[in-house]
């Protein structure tokens, strides 16, 4: 039981990084705009985060100066594709590119060691006592309380239960429509675009101050793209996103146990377990549900510039 | 009189063109303020680059042996976009068709006559297998090939680097973490540059000629710029796709077979050097066209190879990737603001 209830610990831990940053890509693929540069926020985030808890051993200042980090890079990605029209695949790349090159360089003087002040897991009283899973579910940091629970119902009620949310799924949905209606696309876009990449490297930040926790060039090792990945497989759905994150943390933890106990499968092909299975997991549904399509169907306006006179 | 501001539907080719040197001019003075701020003397560095560089033939045969994998990565990922696929997997593709290429050079006995041309072979192979099923994906299910390409990436960076530590490690004990030196090699051509590198100027006419002369070519152009057009005029936009994938992923390939078997000898876990990614920015400074790939890899090769001149002064590649970053973002930029013109009226 006790290897269970580890597995579904570090599920949990694992799957925050991916929670997080997905849920910054939702933000910004509701308003229309493709991030692709989520694996280069990540690495900033991350570097951001270890090198603050390193000047002064505050891990809640290194994850708050690194969501302000992703905020002023998500603003120049935004501005860029938002205003100036750029290619958002593009540009998305580049900001991969910047990020990734970026906290690499940044990152040397770091490499290797381990984050000096990490965030402690809270035992949760009372709940944390309850036999088999209480342990697991409620002794965690104080972060994933915050990705699994505060944020997706924050962001789910946001979304689909207000006018505001509305009018931000009608700036991804129809920007002409919405534009018409009076609703600020452009202004709408630019702001979630932004508050989506501070999440972005605000989930970096949690890789090394929370997850592995300290730095290496690579740390960041793909979960950018497997949270994009997660978005579309959640179809653009806060709650579902987390959902889907957890899933992947069982996916890595599974990962960690085989090398753990020595299965007879190398360790570099456990690793590869994630990026396959996030390929299966947008290729699968597809074919299998689809009723659900409609459903799960991205934003109509998801990665087109709008131009106002071209109405 | 009044003037205003119109937008086109593309840019002019050489509007275009000169918004791609002035994202270069631009990526590089940034990254020149930047370093300034952080204690480096920019200009001392770029002069140092040059006359690397350029001020001797050690410096060309360098930049040549570079530009022979961005040659192939960038020509892959141009492929992709004439019938508006993004192939960002050229990266995986590289050490798929590495991969196949060492298994080739390490089991098969013969004359390196024989094997040499059956590694190409099975580069090109393992390249186009390594894209199969996000080709079938994008196909058969739409499926983003974007992403199912670049998740591919690292699957064939474990699986070399799995490859390289264990089942394939070098029986001798003297090389850790790296395959056997392969009993084949490209034979070299000038000082330290292999016979790759015409190679990837023929592959690239070919290429070229392919998509200019033929109806197949024109048919994917087409299909690359208006699939719907190309399906009413009852062009199989389908299986044009699939060819033109999985030719994107044989491609890249080459692009590992050359490197495994011309520069580097051996198979080992970051064979690649991120000549997968760099091929994107080839691409896209090349607009697509596969002549256009020759200088931009060439400048890409000049860029990555100023990392490495300028190792000794504690810059690294992981700055010429962020200064890459910087081009492909003011390029991204340049593409836009080259639409737009100023008309009177």
């Amino acid at each position: 039981m006790d290897i269970i209830a580890g597995i579904i610990q570090t599920s949990i831990l694992a799957g925050g990084v991916l929670a997080l940053a997905a849920l910054g890509e939702v933000l910004a693929e509701r308003v229309g705009v493709v991030n692709l540069g989520v694996e280069g926020l990540m690495a900033l985030g991350a570097v951001t985060g270890i090198a603050t808890v390193v000047a002064t051993p505050n891990p809640m200042l290194g994850f708050a100066l690194a969501m302000v980090v992703g905020f002023f890079f998500g603003m120049v990605f935004a501005a860029t594709t938002v205003y100036l029209r750029a290619n958002q695949v593009l540009c998305g790349l580049a900001l991969t590119l910047m990020g990734t090159g970026m906290a690499a360089t940044i990152g040397r003087a770091y490499s290797g060691t381990p984050a000096p002040a990490t965030f402690p897991p809270i035992a949760i009283p009372y709940l944390s006592d309850i036999p088999l899973l209480g342990r697991a579910l409620f002794t965690q940091n104080i972060l994933v309380y915050l990705i699994y629970i505060i944020l997706p119902v924050a962001l789910h009620w946001l979304m689909f239960r207000t006018k505001h949310g509305l009018d931000m799924r009608a700036v991804g949905e129809n920007p002409a429509a919405a534009d018409a209606a009076g609703i600020p696309v452009q202004a709408m876009r630019f702001w979630y675009v932004s508050a989506g990449a501070a999440l972005a490297a605000g989930a970096g930040a949690y890789l090394t101050l929370a997850f592995v926790p300290s730095w290496s060039e690579g740390v960041v090792a793909g979960r950018g793209w497997i949270a994009v990945s997660l978005v579309i497989f959640a179809g653009y759905r806060p709650i579902n996103a987390v959902a889907a994150a957890l899933l992947f943390g069982l996916i890595t933890s599974l990962g960690f146990v085989g090398q753990a106990r020595n299965w007879p499968i190398p360790s570099p092909v456990l690793s590869m377990l994630p990026y396959l299975g996030t390929i299966a997991m947008i290729i699968v549904p597809v074919l299998a549900w689809q009723r659900m399509r409609r459903l799960m169907a991205a934003p109509a306006a998801l990665g087109e510039p709008y131009f106002r006179d071209v109405r | 009189m009044a003037y205003r501001i119109q937008r086109i539907p593309s840019a002019p080719p050489s509007v275009a063109f000169a918004a791609r040197g002035m994202a270069i001019v631009l990526a590089l003075v940034t990254a020149g303020i930047v370093l300034a701020a952080l204690g480096f003397n920019p200009l001392a560095l770029g002069w140092q680059v040059l006359r690397t560089t350029f001020g001797s033939s050690y410096g060309l045969e360098d930049v040549g042996l570079l530009v022979i994998p961005l040659i192939f990565t960038g020509l892959a990922v141009a492929v992709g976009q004439k019938i508006g696929a993004q192939n960002i997997g050229a990266e995986g593709q590289f050490y798929a068709g590495a991969f196949a290429a060492t298994g080739v050079a390490l089991f098969v006995p013969g004359p390196t006559a024989v094997i040499l041309p059956l590694m190409f072979v099975a580069g090109a192979i393992g390249g186009a297998i390594w894209i199969l099923v996000p080709t079938l994906a994008r196909a058969y299910a739409d499926v983003n090939e974007l992403i199912t390409t670049l998740l591919l990436n690292f699957v064939a960076t474990l699986m070399v680097y799995w490859v390289a530590t264990g089942p394939w490690l070098d029986p001798s004990g003297r090389a850790l973490a790296t395959t056997a030196r392969l009993p084949h090699e490209v034979p070299e051509f000038w000082g330290i540059v292999h016979w790759g590198l015409p190679v990837a100027g023929v592959v690239v006419l070919l290429v070229a000629a392919l998509f200019a002369f033929t109806r197949w070519g024109y048919e994917v152009r087409i299909a690359g710029s208006n699939p719907q057009a190309a399906r009413y005029a009852g062009m199989p936009f389908r299986r044009h796709l699939i060819v033109v994938m999985l030719l994107s992923g044989a491609i890249a390939g080459l692009a590992g077979m050359f490197e495994v078997a011309g520069t580097v000898h051996r198979l080992q876990g970051g064979i690649s050097n991120n000549f997968g990614y760099l091929g994107i920015m080839v691409a896209v400074l090349a607009r697509s066209s596969p002549i256009g790939v020759l200088p931009a890899a060439a400048l890409m090769a000049v860029i990555l190879n100023s990392g490495i001149v300028l190792q000794t002064q504690g810059i690294t590649v992981s700055t010429v990737l962020a200064i890459t970053g910087l081009i492909l973002f003011y390029t991204a930029i340049g593409d836009e603001l080259a639409r737009y013109r100023i008309v009177r009226g």
